[in-house]
C-alpha cells in the first residue's frame, strides 16, 4: 500500500517552502508548455492542408491569431454576466495550474501532492465546467447547443477517462503522472507491454475527444454538424478569446505529454543539468511534431461520426482499456 | 459537559413550546424568539460536539432505567459527535436563513407552527444519535418520522402535497417497521438493546443486516425506495428541505453506520458487494433522474439520492476492505464516507437555501421560468454555484475530496486477491466516474438555465436579491464549503497521524496559492501585452435583429443529448401532433409536441404494489361493514386465542 503514501505532501507546511527542483521544474514546464502549444496546433493545421493539397497557414500563425486577438477590442454581450468575464483568465490560470502535473522533459521529486493523476482530470473538468457555462451566459442558441453537447461528451467520455488511469496506476502502481514518468524512465521494460500499447489506443482516443478533433468535433468551423468546443467560445472576443484559444491548446499539449512522456519516455531526465535539458527538449519536439502529424493524418482520414454515433467510439476505448484491466488481473 | 447539553436541550423545548403555547399571536415576534433559541441550542450542541470531538473521551447519561437491559440512555462518541456536528452546522445556517424566510409565511399560527417543529425536529434527529442503546434509538426516530411528516404537510392546502405526504408516510414507516425488525433480531441474540456485536448464526446475522440496510436505506433514499424523496423535498418548505436533505438523511446513515462498526464489526465479503452495487445503481440513477428534472427541488432531491449512493459506495468499500482483512485501506473508505456525509450535507442545504431563495423571488419552481438571476441576485447566484462546484466534485472545494478518496481507495483495491472482485469493482469505478461527470453536466444546466442569460418570465425579470440574512445563513455553508476543500489535506494528516494511516490527499491550499500566484503574474501580463478596450454591444446572432429569450437554449434543451444516449433508462416517448387549416395539409394551424419520459420505479414497482395492498384491504374491508356487533366480537376472540398460542410457543 505504498503507492498512495506521498512522503512529500506535506513539506510545504512544515515550512519548507517549494526546493529549487521544484521551481525550476515549474518555469522549466510552464514555458515549454506555453511556447509550444500554439505550435503544435499550426502544425496539425499544416498536416490537415497538406492532406487536402492546400498549403496552408505559416508555422508561426498560431502566434500571430493570440497576438492579433490580444490586441483587439474584447466585446460583451448585454445579456452576459460575471460569468462570460471571469471565465477566460480562470481558464488560463487553471490550464497553467495543471500544466504542472505533466512533467516535459524533467521530473522533480513529488511536492504537495503534484501531478496527482485525479486532481489533473478535475482541474481540466472544473475548466471546462466555467467553459460550459459562459457558453450559455450570452443566451444565444450556439453556445447553449456547444455547452449542452460538450458536458454529455465529456460525461460519457469520463468512464474510459478514469479507466485509463485507474489501469495506469495500475500498471505503474502510483497515482502520481510525476511518479509514473520516472518509473517509465528507469523501467523501460514497460514500453512494449501489451498493457501499455492498449492503453495507449485508449488515450489517443481521449487526447482527440477532449481537444474536440474529427471525428468527435471539427476545430475547424461551429456549424450546426460539428457545433461543440467552437460553438460554446463563440461568444468570446479579443482577448478573452485569446485567453480561450491559448488554454485550449495548452490542454491538447498537456494531454499529448501525457501520452508520449508515459509510453515513449525519452528524453525525460530526473537530474537537472543543462544537457539534460537541452537534449530533452529537442527530443520532446520530435516526438510532439511526430504525434501532430498522426493526429493530422488522423483527422484527414475520417469524417465526422454523428453526435449520437459517438457512444460506440468511447465504447471501444473503454473496452481496450478494461481489457488492459483484464490483463492485469489475471496475467 | 451536562450543563452545556441541558441548556441546549432546554432551549431546544423552549424553541418548542414558546411559539405553540401562543400560537394565535398575531405577530412574528414569537416565532423569531423561537429561532432564536434554536439558534442558541444548534450553537452550543456544536460547541459540546467539537469538544468531545477535540478530546475524544465520551460523554454518557442515563435519564432512566427500569432493567439493566431496558433503560433510557444516551453516549456520546466520536461517531455521535460527529453527527451531532453535522446537524448542528446546518441548523445554525438554517435558522439564521429562516429568520426572514418565516416572513414568507403568511398565516400567523402556520409561522409559530412552522419554527416550533423546527426545533423539536432538529432535536429528534439529535437524540436519535446521542441515543445509547436501541430503545430511545427508536422512540426518536419515530418522533423524527412524525415531525418530519408533519413538515412535508406544511403547505397542505396544495394537492401535491396530499401525495407526497402519503408517499412519505408508507415509506418511512416501512423503514421503522424494518429497522425494529432488525433490532429485535439482534435483542434476540444478544438479550439486550445495546449496539454491541452480533455474533449469532450466519444466516441470522445476514438477515438482520439486510434488514436494517434496507430499514435505514429506505431512510437515505437509497434507490429503488428513493421515491418520496423528489415528492417529499419539493413539498416541504424550502429550509426545511434543506433540513431533510442534509440532515435528516444523513441520520439514517448514522445508524447504519453504527450498526456496520458496532453490531456487525466482521463483516461477511458479499454484504461489502452487495453494499457497493446498491450505492452505485442510486448514485448513477440518482443524477441520470435529476437530468430530466425542470423542477428545482426535485432536481436536488434527486441529488441527494446521488450523493447518499456515493455514500454508500464508501461504506461498500469499507465492508469489503474490512472482510478481507485489509484494515488501511478500510479505514481509508470509511473516512471517505464520513467525509462525503458531512460535505453533501453542507453543499446540498446550501443549494437547497438557495434554491429557496430562488424560489420566493420568482414564485416558481419550473427552472424554464427563470433565467438572467445572475444580474438580478448575483450574491445568491455567487453562493449557488460555490454549491454547484461543491456538489459537482470539483477541486478545490469539499465535494472533490471526498471523491477523490474513494477514486484513490479504488485504484488502490489492486491489493484484494479475488480476481472477479477486482474487476467487479472497476466496473463500479467506471459507472462511478460516470456519475460524477453526469452531475457536473446536470449543475451546468441547473446554474446556466436559472442565473445566466436573459428572463424567460415575468417573474424573473421582477426578480430581487435575497435578504441579508438568508444570504448570511447560505454564507456560512458555503464557507465551509472552500474551508474543508482547501484545508483537506492539513485536516487528514492530522487525522491520519492519530489512527496511523497515510490518505495521500494532495495539497489543494498550495493548488490554491499557485492558481492566486498565477492569476496575479496573468493580470500583470495582460496589463501589458492586451487592449484594455472594452465594449458591451450586441453579438452578432447570424441575422437576428435583437436576441430574445424565447432563443435561448431551455433545460430540456440542455439535456436532450443525455436523455437520447440513455434513452434505455429513460424510455422518452415523443409525441408529435399537427394540425392544419385545410383538408390537404398545407397551410400550418398549430403543433403540439410532448416528450414523456417512463417513471419506471412508479410504474413497475410501487404501483402494483399499492394496488395489491388496496385489493387485500378491500377483501378485509368486508369482513367489517357490517352492522351487528357479532362477527367483532368472533375477530377479537380469534386474535386474542392466536397470540395467546403463539406467545405460549415462543416464550
Amino acid at each position: 500500500m505504498v503507492f498512495l503514501d506521498d512522503h512529500h505532501s506535506y513539506s510545504y507546511r512544515r515550512g519548507d517552502p517549494m526546493n529549487y527542483s521544484f521551481l525550476w521544474f515549474s518555469l522549466i514546464n510552464l514555458f515549454l508548455v506555453i511556447i509550444l502549444s500554439p505550435l503544435f496546433m499550426t502544425i496539425i493545421k499544416k498536416v490537415k492542408a497538406w492532406a487536402q493539397m492546400r498549403r496552408g497557414p505559416p508555422i508561426l500563425q498560431g502566434y500571430y491569431n493570440l497576438f492579433k486577438l490580444l490586441r483587439k477590442e474584447t466585446i460583451y454581450s448585454p445579456t452576459s454576466s460575471m460569468i462570460m468575464r471571469i471565465t477566460p483568465p480562470l481558464n488560463m490560470i487553471l490550464l497553467l495550474v495543471a500544466a504542472l502535473f505533466v512533467p516535459l522533459v524533467y521530473v522533480p521529486s513529488p511536492i504537495n501532492g503534484i501531478g496527482n493523476i485525479i486532481l489533473f482530470l478535475y482541474l481540466l473538468a472544473l475548466a471546462k465546467f466555467l467553459m460550459a457555462l459562459a457558453g450559455l451566459d450570452a443566451g444565444s442558441t450556439f453556445g447553449g447547443m456547444g455547452s449542452s453537447r460538450e458536458m454529455t461528451i465529456s460525461a460519457i467520455i469520463e468512464p474510459v477517462v478514469i479507466v485509463i488511469f485507474a489501469a495506469l496506476a495500475f500498471v505503474f502502481k502510483t497515482a502520481n503522472i510525476h511518479e509514473m514518468v520516472s518509473t517509465a524512465i528507469t523501467s523501460p521494460i514497460y514500453l512494449f507491454s501489451p498493457s501499455l500499447i492498449l492503453l495507449s489506443i485508449s488515450l489517443f482516443i481521449v487526447l482527440i475527444t477532449e481537444t474536440a478533433r474529427v471525428p468527435v468535433d471539427n476545430p475547424e468551423t461551429h456549424l450546426e454538424l460539428t457545433m461543440i468546443h467552437e460553438a460554446m467560445i463563440l461568444e468570446q472576443s479579443g482577448k478573452n478569446l485569446a485567453l480561450m484559444e491559448a488554454s485550449h491548446a495548452i490542454k491538447q499539449t498537456l494531454l499529448m505529454a501525457l501520452l508520449l512522456n508515459i509510453f515513449l519516455p525519452w528524453g525525460v531526465s530526473t537530474s537537472l543539468t543543462f544537457s539534460t535539458v537541452v537534449i530533452g527538449i529537442l527530443l520532446f519536439l520530435v516526438k510532439g511534431i511526430g504525434l501532430c502529424i498522426i493526429i493530422g493524418i488522423f483527422e484527414s482520414s475520417l469524417a465526422k461520426l454523428r453526435l449520437f454515433r459517438l457512444p460506440s467510439l468511447f465504447m471501444i476505448a473503454f473496452f481496450l482499456s478494461f481489457l488492459t484491466i483484464l490483463l492485469e488481473v489475471f496475467g | 459537559m451536562l450543563r452545556l447539553l441541558g441548556f441546549a436541550l432546554g432551549s431546544f423545548v423552549l424553541a418548542f413550546v414558546l411559539p405553540l403555547a401562543f400560537i394565535r399571536k398575531r405577530n412574528s415576534l414569537l416565532s423569531r424568539c423561537s429561532l432564536l433559541l434554536t439558534l442558541l441550542g444548534s450553537i452550543l450542541s456544536s460547541i459540546a460536539a467539537s469538544i468531545i470531538l477535540w478530546k475524544g473521551n465520551s460523554f454518557s447519561y442515563t435519564a432512566y432505567s427500569y432493567s439493566p437491559a431496558i433503560s433510557f440512555s444516551f453516549l456520546i462518541d466520536q461517531l455521535a459527535a460527529f453527527f451531532i456536528l453535522i446537524i448542528s452546522v446546518v441548523t445554525i445556517a438554517v435558522t439564521i436563513y429562516s429568520w426572514d424566510y418565516v416572513k414568507h409565511v403568511t398565516a400567523h399560527n402556520k409561522k409559530n407552527f412552522l419554527t416550533a417543529l423546527l426545533s423539536l425536529f432538529v432535536l429528534s434527529m439529535l437524540l436519535i444519535i446521542a441515543a445509547k442503546n436501541m430503545i430511545p434509538f427508536l422512540f426518536f426516530w419515530e418522533l423524527m418520522a412524525i415531525l418530519s411528516y408533519f413538515l412535508v404537510m406544511f403547505d397542505y392546502e396544495q394537492k401535491t402535497t396530499a401525495k407526497a405526504g402519503i408517499f412519505y408516510f408508507v415509506m418511512t414507516i416501512l423503514s421503522t417497521v424494518l429497522v425494529m425488525t432488525g433490532f429485535f433480531l439482534i435483542y434476540h441474540n444478544t438479550g439486550i438493546f445495546e449496539f454491541t456485536s452480533f455474533n449469532g448464526a450466519s444466516p441470522v446475522v445476514s438477515t438482520a443486516f439486510i434488514l436494517l440496510l434496507i430499514g435505514f436505506g429506505i431512510k437515505a433514499g437509497i434507490v429503488p425506495f428513493h421515491k418520496w424523496l423528489p415528492y417529499a423535498h419539493a413539498a416541504a418548505p424550502s429550509p426545511i428541505s434543506a433540513l431533510m436533505s442534509g440532515v435528516m438523511i444523513k441520520v439514517a446513515i448514522y445508524g447504519f453506520l453504527r450498526v456496520v462498526l458496532f453490531v456487525f464489526p466482521t463483516p461477511l465479503l458479499w454484504w461489502g458487494i452487495v453494499v457497493l452495487l446498491v450505492g452505485t445503481i442510486s448514485a448513477l440513477l440518482g443524477v441520470i433522474y435529476a437530468l430530466k428534472e425542470h423542477d428545482i427541488k426535485r432536481l436536488l432531491a434527486y441529488h441527494s439520492i446521488e450523493n447518499i449512493g456515493i455514500i454508500f459506495i464508501a461504506i461498500g468499500l469499507y465492508l469489503l476492505f474490512q472482510s478481507t482483512g485489509l484494515f488501511t485501506l478500510a479505514q481509508i473508505s470509511l473516512a471517505a464516507a464520513l467525509f462525503h456525509t458531512l460535505n453533501h450535507a453542507l453543499f446540498k442545504s446550501l443549494l437547497f437555501l438557495a434554491a429557496g431563495s430562488v424560489i420566493n423571488s420568482t414564485e416558481t419552481r419550473n427552472i424554464e421560468e427563470m433565467g438572467g438571476l445572475m444580474k438580478r441576485m448575483p450574491a445568491t447566484a455567487w453562493l449557488f454555484l460555490i454549491g454547484a462546484i461543491s456538489i459537482s466534485a470539483l477541486p478545490p472545494f469539499n465535494g472533490f475530496v471526498s471523491e477523490l478518496m474513494i477514486f484513490q481507495t479504488f485504484f488502490q483495491s489492486t491489493a484484494l486477491s479475488f480476481p472477479v472482485i477486482k474487476i467487479v469493482l472497476f466496473l463500479c469505478l467506471a459507472l462511478f466516474a460516470l456519475t460524477s461527470a453526469l452531475a457536473a453536466a446536470c449543475f451546468v444546466k441547473a446554474f446556466g438555465i436559472i442565473f445566466l442569460a436573459q428572463p424567460r418570465s415575468q417573474h424573473a425579470k421582477e426578480a430581487k436579491e435575497a435578504k441579508l440574512p438568508m444570504i448570511i445563513g447560505e454564507s456560512i455553508l458555503a464557507l465551509f464549503c472552500l474551508g474543508l476543500g482547501l484545508f483537506s489535506a492539513q485536516i487528514f494528516s492530522r487525522i491520519g497521524a492519530k489512527i496511523n494511516v497515510s490518505f495521500g490527499l494532495p495539497n489543494l491550499l498550495f493548488v490554491g496559492i499557485l492558481m492566486i500566484a498565477f492569476a496575479f503574474i496573468l493580470f500583470v501580463v495582460l496589463r501589458i501585452v492586451a487592449s484594455r478596450k472594452t465594449k458591451v454591444s450586441e453579438t452578432w446572432g447570424c441575422g437576428a435583429i435583437s436576441q430574445q429569450s424565447t432563443m435561448e437554449y431551455t433545460a430540456s434543451g440542455f439535456s436532450e443529448p443525455i436523455v437520447t444516449i440513455f434513452s434505455p433508462i429513460y424510455h422518452p416517448q415523443k409525441i408529435n401532433q399537427r394540425f392544419f387549416f385545410d383538408s390537404a395539409n398545407t397551410q400550418f394551424k398549430e403543433g403540439l409536441v410532448e416528450i414523456h419520459l417512463l417513471k419506471f420505479f412508479e410504474e413497475y414497482l410501487y404501483l402494483p404494489v399499492a394496488r395489491g395492498v388496496e385489493k387485500v384491504s378491500s377483501i378485509i374491508a368486508r369482513t367489517q361493514n357490517q352492522v351487528d356487533i357479532d362477527p367483532y366480537l368472533l375477530w377479537s376472540f380469534l386474535t386474542i386465542i392466536t397470540l395467546i398460542v403463539i406467545a405460549g410457543v415462543i416464550l
